[in-house]
């Protein structure tokens, strides 16, 4: 359930209301919108008895929620929601790109790329300290040493840092480095990670699980909202089909699917979803044409001697080529890249 | 196996190649061409040997080992695209083709009102089908031959190609009649002996992706038709059936780049099939010519609501509009033209 605000209504009036929920027993979500403050409810299990909060001052009206996804649902904020990230926004008119080697292998491998990333336009960094791979006995990420040089990295070229925390026992030490906390296609479904991730002030790059239909994506971004933490950011990175040419399939459609159900801003992760190369451009640019918010790919200084995910990482002169033909690309479709 | 004769090649040349080939026990197939001949070697298991028998010949010009399971429509058979030629208009070049047009042929009135419609939109083709193949036997089926006659007046008023699906090889004479594009659909992909017929016409072929096809699989289609003949066959990415049911398919974009890739065959993108919902296919539409498309193929009503069939991803004709706006933009920003 859902009660509107009137666009005037005072701050003691929101409070109130708010706690009026907590008598109940339930859980209010106050949401700032453009033109007025939304709380949505959470916690009940049958109807919310109305009555008690349709006569407080300040009420406008209120709303059932009829999808089962509740504060990521365009009924909940009718307008995009927007995250701000030191100086850059998702969300916004420009699409963010977010750019970086698989895994933080070493001190000059990320500084390197970081650097040459940056003046070919990337916005953000990302990298990976904490790995979960396929394999016990793959190359399983530098940990916080992988952290420390992601923040040497941030002070070198000005980049926020995305990197993913794995588990609950290292997402603290994730969390106090990083800008932006990832939670993998893999932990998409890993509760208790959502539930911390919903407690922290930092925002969270959600990605999509590979097996997960749109509506558990949605509930999984629930997770995290019902905790409190409202910036949460949508990754569609290929689902698994019969398709295996590539190594997960891409559903394009999920951006204009999920821009319509949700206020959340979406990005689009060409790199896992193709596992190939060559098929970073042409994905990336249906990406931004179809309503992405932003992209986020793998790039390092020398692919073929990468730790990890050598084959799907973009060389440096690719990723320039990549930005000047989004850059294009975006034009077309009134954002700048 | 494959080998190119050099231009103007006699008939003995072409003839004392064929022997030679069948002594060593391989099969042939010839495709005598405008400007070039080629002689495609099936089943070859000694490729040093058939080199030595056949390079000296007179007329050889080229011996092409092909490593994909499909030949004539593979890439490293023929580097440059294929460019289809219909009534004057040319799918895989430059151009953007657009087709458009209802799910099925209800009405003459229908019909060639929305045809003037999309033609002033700026659609070059007109789909519509004659004969429906529909999940249920007992949906609406389509209006048969009447249906190809009232196509066929569409194309008399506004000059707009006429793309229509022919479901069975016995219907393949009189719908060809009708039609200047033969549309094998998704469902009859992996039918042989329709694709065998197809590919012994002279009119281009729209061969739409199975759902639950494979690439390769689909190019292993495509080849049905060009050996047989017919090398003017456009594919057609419509969806492919996974996990997720919040849109009818799912758009395989990647199968773009893919084709391009492996093939020189034009790749048209259906985006109304793969959402099955109207509020999407403008999003998919200018995603699938940013990924590389050569095209779509649009359902368009003037009364989806009406409609009898595929109401509910059926653009109405001011939706239509904002999608040409849009792929018009993606067009000119990725170097192609509409």
């Amino acid at each position: 359930m859902l009660v509107v605000m009137h666009k005037d209504a005072t701050e003691d009036q929101i409070r109130l209301v708010c706690r009026a929920i907590r008598q109940m027993g339930l859980k209010p979500h106050s949401i700032k919108g453009a033109q007025r403050v939304a709380i949505g409810i959470t916690g009940n299990k049958e109807m919310v008895d109305e009555k008690a909060l349709e006569n407080l001052a300040g009420v406008l009206n209120i709303i059932h929620v009829t999808q089962p996804y509740k504060l990521t649902g365009r009924e909940m904020k009718p307008e995009d929601t927007k995250i701000e990230i030191e100086n850059i926004l998702i969300g916004g008119s420009k699409a963010v790109v977010i750019a970086g080697p698989c895994a933080v292998e070493s001190e000059k491998q990320t500084i390197e790329t970081a650097t040459k990333v940056k003046s070919a336009g990337a916005d953000m960094l990302r990298g990976g300290a904490f790995k979960p791979r396929t394999s016990p006995y793959s190359f399983q990420g530098l940990g916080e040493a992988g952290l420390k040089i992601l923040t040497k990295a941030r002070k070198e070229t000005g980049l926020p840092v995305v990197s993913e925390a794995v588990d609950t026992e290292v997402f603290s030490i994730v969390e106090e480095y990083v800008d932006v906390i990832q939670i993998g296609a893999r932990n998409m479904q890993n509760y208790s990670l959502l539930k911390k991730a919903g407690k922290s002030k930092k925002p969270v790059l959600l990605k999509r699980g590979m097996a997960s239909t749109i509506q558990e994506f949605l509930l999984a971004a629930e997770y995290i909202m019902s905790e409190g933490n409202y910036n949460v950011i949508l990754c569609e990175r290929g689902i698994r089909t019969f398709s295996d040419f590539t190594r997960f399939t891409l559903d394009i459609s999920s951006i204009p699917e999920l821009k319509r159900i949700s206020h959340l801003p979406v990005i689009v992760d060409p790199s896992h979803a193709s596992g190939k190369r060559d098929m970073i451009l042409p994905l990336s640019r249906a990406a931004v044409a179809a309503g992405a918010d932003g992209i986020m790919v793998e790039v390092h200084n020398n692919p073929d001697k990468a730790l990890s995910d050598g084959p799907q990482s973009l060389t440096i002169g690719g990723f320039e080529k990549l930005i000047k033909e989004l850059k294009i690309i975006g034009k077309a479709v009134g954002r700048t890249i | 196996m494959i080998i190119t004769m050099s231009a103007g090649v006699a008939n003995d040349d072409i003839e004392r190649v064929r022997k030679r080939v069948e002594e060593l026990g391989y099969g042939t197939k010839i495709f005598l061409g405008e400007k070039k001949t080629v002689i495609h070697i099936i089943g070859v298991t000694h490729r040093e040997k058939l080199i030595k028998a056949v390079e000296s010949l007179p007329g050889v010009e080229n011996l092409i080992p092909i490593l994909s399971p499909f030949k004539l429509a593979s890439r490293e058979f023929h580097p440059e695209n294929t460019l289809v030629s219909i009534n004057g208009k040319v799918i895989g070049d430059k151009n953007i083709a657009v087709i458009a047009g209802p799910c099925a042929v209800e009405s003459e009135a229908m019909m060639i009102d929305l045809a003037c419609a999309l033609k002033e939109a700026g659609a070059q083709f007109l789909r519509g089908g004659a004969y429906k193949p529909r999940s249920s036997p007992y949906s609406f089926q389509g209006l048969g031959e009447k249906g190809l006659e009232i196509l066929a007046r569409a194309r008399d008023k506004t000059g707009l190609s006429i793309v229509t699906e022919v479901l069975s090889e016995i219907d393949v004479p009189l719908v060809y009649k009708y039609a200047d594009v033969l549309q094998i659909g998704a469902r009859n992909m992996q039918n042989f002996p329709l694709l065998k017929t197809v590919g012994r016409f002279n009119k281009p072929v729209l061969l739409k992706r199975g759902m639950s096809a494979t690439i390769e699989e689909w190019l292993m289609s495509a080849e049905y038709i060009v050996s047989e003949g017919n090398q003017n066959v456009i594919l057609c990415e419509r969806g492919i059936r996974t996990f997720e049911t919040y849109t009818r398919n799912t758009l395989d974009i990647s199968a773009v780049p893919v084709v391009k890739r492996f093939s020189h065959l034009p790749i048209i993108v259906d985006p109304s099939h793969a959402s099955g919902d109207w509020r999407y296919v403008k999003a998919l539409a200018m995603a699938g010519i940013a990924a590389g498309a050569d095209g779509i193929i649009v359902e368009v009503h003037p009364d989806p609501a009406n409609a009898l069939s595929d109401g509910k991803q059926s653009l109405k004709l001011e939706v239509f509009g904002e999608l040409m706006q849009g792929i018009k933009r993606i067009a000119e920003a990725t170097g192609r033209i509409l």
